[in-house]
């Protein structure tokens, strides 16, 4: 399987503080990766100096097989790289259509081909696609923000805690539709708090610690493995 | 009749006023900063057509492009120079950055240009007469008048499909909102505060203009206080709406001309400004300000 992403030894900092200490991790073509750890592990950071938000000291990012470690977060995205921040960020006074239409920004503007996709997927967008965003109930922003980012066809989505701040009814349907994405090939990135339901939807998963990678492997031997149960998992 | 007369004033004025205030607006919307610079940009815009046409007797319609390109250019090297540099830096150094710029300009037009009036030339001149006479002549609308508000409510409507409707202008709505987000959908932020410093920027070449036309004594500070006024009108209106700028713009205009005609000519800027603090104590967005509200 061909390599969609390959992280090497990155070094993050805010200011002072070091957030991302000598990370390495891949992503294969179809698979679904996750990122668990605790709050301020430096899973969020990760994600947004893959996506050219944040620069790291050393290392490199190579995406496709091309070094991205220098390349611009908008440029990016005509890349083949979507990235559903957390807190999902939605244009709260843009309407739904109009945030898709931002989703498909690269494209110019989304097909009709495009957007029965996506509200096929998300029913409750097509419902309330005149609406304006901030009206929205968080699982449905949540949906939203996924919408804007698979409506842009990318080769990797990365996703932010989807689960936040999310009713349990609510998590299971987002992890539901990651599975979904999965089947249908979709290769993602997953970073999670909510290290149980991401340990199974997921093919491989890597722990964090305060900064470093602790531990990887499979997701099913992780779920099962004595120190995960007991750091991650309640016992 | 003079009660409408003094209306029509005050409505043509606060249309200038409104087309300033667009430019405040737009780019504090997106760049969250106040560009006060943008008033000396339209004393800018007024000199190149000042020169187009009485030096060198271009037609005035080529006075006017001429100095839209010129302020969309100046507006351009203004951000890219001063602002961009501090886009990470706290609004303050922005802010006195703008200051500073604001001089500088100044300066300049009076190097340039010497600090002497200009006495700007009426366009607006049709078979000798200048205005519309009604009523047998009791009540005389200027063409300029008529005009400013044409182009107010031009630019108005022009403004509003452009960031309702095309893909550039909804990419500026979606960097006001969240640059972050927007670079993550492929929007290019430093381009599309440049395209708003340039609109803003053509924007204050025409306000410079009609401004010129209504009031046409042309100094090296022309713009200065209008701007400020202007921007009194967006925050009045409340700062990042456009149709607030234009009702913040058209509310100042009359209450200048009414608080001149009918109160006190030295006290019409205090009156102005008292105006402003009463709306700003009973609400603080401005009359069509938005309410930020977060959702986590």
């Amino acid at each position: 399987m061909a390599t969609m992403l390959k992280v090497d030894n990155i070094n993050v900092y805010y200011g002072a503080i070091h957030a991302v200490k000598d990370v390495s991790f891949h992503v294969d073509e179809g698979e679904v990766v996750t990122l668990i750890g605790a709050n301020g592990a430096g899973k969020s950071t990760i994600l947004k100096t893959v996506s050219g938000m944040l620069r790291t000291k050393t290392g490199s990012i190579e995406f496709v097989g091309e070094n991205i470690s220098h390349t611009e977060a908008h440029k990016l995205v005509y890349k083949g790289l979507a990235h559903v921040p957390e807190g999902r960020r939605i244009f709260q006074q843009m309407t739904v259509l109009e945030n898709l239409e931002m989703g498909a920004y690269i494209h110019k503007n989304p097909t009709k081909e495009e957007l029965e996709d996506i509200f096929e997927r998300f029913p409750r967008l097509k419902e309330r696609r005149s609406q304006i965003a901030g009206t929205l109930s968080g699982g449905e922003q949540q949906m939203l923000a996924m919408g804007r980012a698979l409506i842009s066809h990318p080769k990797l989505l990365m996703l932010d805690e989807p689960s936040m701040g999310l009713a349990p009814i609510l998590v299971e349907q987002i992890f539901d539709i990651i599975k979904e994405l999965h089947k249908a090939g979709t290769t993602i990135l997953l970073v999670e708090q909510n290290a149980e339901m991401a340990l199974k939807v997921a093919d491989r998963a890597y722990v964090l610690e305060t900064g470093s990678v602790a531990m990887s492997g499979t997701g099913a031997e992780l779920a099962t493995s004595d120190a995960i149960k007991k750091a991650y998992l309640g016992g | 009749m003079t009660f409408l007369s003094h209306l029509i004033n005050g409505i043509s004025l606060g249309s200038v006023y409104a087309i300033i205030a667009l430019g405040y607006t737009m780019v504090y919307g997106i760049a969250k900063m106040l560009n006060f610079a943008h008033g000396d940009v339209i004393m800018v815009g007024a000199y190149i057509c000042f020169f187009a046409v009485a030096t060198y007797g271009l037609p005035p319609i080529v006075g006017v492009l001429l100095a839209m390109v010129v302020c969309t250019a100046l507006g351009m090297l203004i951000e890219r120079l001063a602002y961009k540099p501090l886009r990470q830096a706290p609004s303050l150094a922005v802010l006195i950055t703008a200051i500073g710029v604001s001089y500088f300009l100044q300066n300049g037009a009076q190097l340039l240009w010497s600090a002497n009036n200009k006495m700007f030339p009426n366009f607006l001149n049709f078979g000798g007469k200048t205005g519309l006479s009604l009523f047998d002549g009791q009540l005389t609308i200027s063409w300029t008048a008529i005009v400013t508000v044409v182009a107010c409510v031009v630019i108005m409507i022009a403004l509003t499909l452009f960031t309702g409707k095309t893909r550039i202008g909804k990419a500026m709505r979606a960097c006001s909102e969240d640059k972050g987000a927007a670079e993550l959908m492929g929007i290019n932020v430093n381009t599309t505060i440049s395209v708003t410093f340039a609109i803003g920027s053509a924007l204050a070449a025409i306000a410079g203009v009609l401004l010129c036309s209504a009031y046409p004594i042309l100094v090296p500070t022309t713009g200065s206080m209008p701007g400020i006024k202007a921007f009194t009108a967006a925050v009045f209106g409340g700062i990042g709406s456009i149709p607030g700028a234009l009702l913040g713009g058209v509310l100042l205009g009359v209450i200048e001309i009414f608080a001149k005609a009918y109160i006190s000519t030295q006290l019409s800027d205090a009156i102005v400004f008292a105006v402003l603090i009463i709306v700003l104590l009973v609400k603080p967005t401005g009359l069509l300000g938005k309410q930020i509200r977060e959702k986590v």
